[in-house]
């Protein structure tokens, strides 16, 4: 028997033009037409960005847009903090992408390693945002920002070193993702400081892995190794306490944030508080206890009845009497707690459709075996209710992101609000406010198209097949 | 019915020695439907009990009443000696005795084949990563794809899925098997792998109630077989009286219908 390849379908430029594009007589014509809107539209775009554009506004202002009212002799925090994201992110990609390989190879699959490149390919409109401040820091006229270019040159070569983290031996993936978590840690903190207080994220993170890690092999009893492990939990904690109290060194605290810094880290935040809580709020809503089941279900629907504005401004003026007196709570925490808030309940609905959609079969299953009900939900119902959900939920935080940007009502100078700044400067008083706006706007979009593109990578690669 | 006849009826009612599950009087409504109405039956010790029905006549509702899957309403089920009760401990307890498999496999598709195994064993018996997967490993050959292990149930033909949620029910080393329709979703030939690791399963001396539309594995294998339609027990019998000489009308005009 011969092995047929599948018949080659090659169509050459004049075909391709006239199945795609002169298929019949009216989309002939839609063609016509559309062709020169099309090539006017361009035109005009090709003005507005290379010849009439006034972007002295934006270029002279470029370290305002990025970090806005931040303290400039503090600046240098800010440039560690992105060289340590940069390094968590690294480390990161490296180690999902030897953690996928082993499991493509225990299951027989081809897999090929993606690379940074691939990564940095996907996420194009981030390079493309980043080409731009490149060209406008390229001027000598910049005002402030260090070296871009020496900058961008250690963010790569960091990058590189961080997906090193793929040559880890197999039993090392998991500290793969504690160095990423450590990372992103110290770089947040980097900035915002490394006070007394700061001790808990590291310390949960290192707490519970060493909860899990605890050689306990050599005690039979189940209850002494759990008192074992315990007591390691706690020995790290207690070491990382320390730590921080001993440095105790103060850092710039999110009040003082602005500009697209602001922007990215409070929309972050919100996201990462937002996920847990919104997840509590759907298996609450779920719940067979009625008093839950009707606070979660009231919580959501209120929520989802209100426009974050109000949220927002309600954040300010009527937090303060709901909580005791003296509390002072800052701006943006109250900003960040309005924005978490909303979020989550939208987050609880998108997570309890994809708890629905999962077969009543899976639940029976785990019951079948004898599994606790806990066990059953975190083990079985959950990880894959999450996966399905994924594109709804990113497209939730991506909302969060470009909703952040409505903190200027309260007077938080985040992203937008920069430009106000700038028109108040002489020099650009009376100029066009169309460049800083198409500028700001791009930044958006850079950020919100990299969400996007890389939550259908995670789709992709988290799809089960039935 | 001669009296002769009426013998070999009423002797196939009960099982011989010791009965490892025991229905008495069990009614379960959906609503104001009568899913089963005045069950009895007893499954004795290394028996491999049939039920056969037409579709709607209650026979899965049976089979999940006992492991709790649906909660009966009235009567009473007891499970080694166990009787099952609203108690969640007590259910558990029952549910680690009873392995089940469904007609839609319902194997864990986020996870190996290997990890679908070994889940219950190492959470609720907690046994070692180590051990929990030599003893996969040795299920696995027994249903006769070792070399599928790493791979995920949607890589598998469905007979091939339908014999690893075979093999991790019996990872809990259950004391008894409920299999609701195992080769109702199988194309007709794979049907056969599945079967035999049935029948290997039943001569390994494993109690078996099968729901099932084989009538050539009942033939073979059963020790006794259950007509149900309506949510009652019409006729019990061994397998040749069953298909040589069945009793009831009802009965003989299913037979009719399907064989």
């Amino acid at each position: 028997m011969t092995t047929a390849a599948p018949p080659v379908n090659q169509l050459t430029p004049l075909e391709w033009v006239r199945k795609n594009l002169f298929k019949n007589w009216w989309s002939g014509v839609l063609t016509i037409l559309l062709i020169p809107l099309i090539l006017v539209l361009g035109y005009r775009a090709f003005l507005f960005f290379f010849v009439n554009g006034q972007w002295e506004a934006v270029q002279r202002n470029l370290t305002l847009f990025m970090i806005g009212t931040f303290d400039r002799e503090m600046e240098w925090r800010i440039y560690s903090q992105i060289l340590l994201f940069v390094l968590a992110f690294g480390i990161g990609l490296g180690t999902n992408s030897a953690a996928v390989q082993d499991r493509a190879e225990d299951a027989g699959l081809p897999y090929e390693r993606s690379s940074v490149l691939a990564t940095v390919g996907r996420m194009w409109s981030l390079v493309v945002f980043l080409g731009i401040l490149l060209w406008f820091a390229s001027t000598d006229d910049v005002g402030g920002l260090l070296n871009p270019f020496l900058l961008i040159g250690a963010a790569v070569a960091v990058l590189l070193v961080g997906f090193q983290a793929f040559r880890f031996p197999r039993r090392l993936r998991s500290a793969g993702w504690l160095l990423t978590a450590t990372f992103l840690v110290l770089g947040f903190q980097v900035v915002s400081g490394f006070d007394v207080g700061g001790w808990l994220p590291l310390g949960l993170t290192y707490g519970i892995a060493a909860y899990m890690v605890a050689p306990v092999g050599r005690f039979e009893a189940g209850w002494l190794r759990i008192v074992m492990r315990l007591v390691a939990a706690v020995a790290v904690v207690a070491v990382i306490r320390t730590i921080y109290a001993l440095v105790d060194s103060p850092g710039i605290g999110w009040d003082e944030w602005s500009g697209l810094h602001l922007t990215l880290m409070v929309s972050a935040i919100a996201i990462v508080l937002a996920f847990p809580l919104g997840l509590l709020l759907a298996l609450g809503r779920r719940s067979t206890l009625p008093a839950v089941r009707i606070m979660s279900t009231m919580y959501i629907e209120v929520i989802r009845g209100v426009p974050l504005i109000t949220l927002l401004f309600m954040g300010q003026f009527i937090l303060g009497f709901m909580l005791p007196a003296g509390t002072d709570l800052s701006a943006v925490s109250r900003a960040i707690a309005a924005m978490t808030l909303f979020t989550a309940a939208y987050v609880a609905e998108i997570v309890r459709g994809g708890l629905q959609a999962l077969p009543r079969g899976q639940t029976e299953a785990g019951q079948a075996l004898g599994l606790a009900p806990p066990t059953i939900m975190n083990r079985i119902v959950l990880p894959q209710a999450l996966r399905a959900v994924i594109p709804a939920m990113v497209g939730q935080f991506i909302s969060l992101f470009k909703d952040s940007s409505l903190l200027f009502i309260i007077s938080i100078v985040e992203f937008l609000r920069v430009r106000s700044l700038v028109h108040t400067q002489p020099d650009f008083r009376a100029v066009s406010i169309a460049e800083t706006l198409v500028f700001v706007a791009i930044g958006y979009w850079a950020f919100a198209f990299a969400m996007s593109r890389e939550s259908q990578r995670l789709e992709r690669r988290l799809r089960v097949t039935r | 019915m001669t009296s002769e006849q009426q013998q070999v009826f009423s002797d196939a009612t009960q099982a011989k020695g010791e009965s490892v599950i025991e229905l008495r009087d069990v009614d379960k409504f959906f609503g104001d439907f009568q899913a089963l109405a005045d069950i009895n039956m007893n499954v004795g010790k290394q028996e491999v009990v049939v039920v056969i029905g037409p579709s709607g006549s209650g026979k899965s509702t049976l089979i999940r009443c006992i492991n709790r899957l649906e909660k009966h309403d009235r009567g009473t089920i007891v499970v080694d000696g166990i009787e099952l009760s609203d108690d969640i401990k007590n259910i558990q307890e029952i549910r680690r005795e009873t392995g089940m498999v469904f007609q839609q496999f319902n194997l864990f598709p986020h996870l190996t084949v290997i990890d679908n195994i070994t889940l219950a064993p190492r959470q609720v018996r907690h046994e070692a990563k180590d051990e929990a997967e030599a003893n996969a490993m040795q299920l696995l050959e027994r249903v006769g794809i070792p070399d599928q292990a790493r791979k995920y149930p949607g890589q598998l033909s469905g007979g091939q899925q339908q014999r690893v949620a075979i093999a991790r029910s019996l990872a809990m080393k259950p004391k008894v098997m409920l299999f609701d329709e195992p080769t109702s979703a199988l194309d007709p030939e794979m049907i056969k792998e599945v079967l035999d690791v049935m029948v290997e399963l039943a001569e390994g001396g494993m109690t078996m109630i099968c729901v099932t539309h084989e009538m050539g594995f009942a033939r073979a294998v059963a020790d006794r077989v259950v007509f149900m339609a309506d949510g009652q027990i019409v006729e019990v019998g061994t397998p040749e009286h069953f298909f040589t000489n069945p009793q009831e009308e009802r009965t003989k005009l299913f037979l009719s219908q399907i064989l």
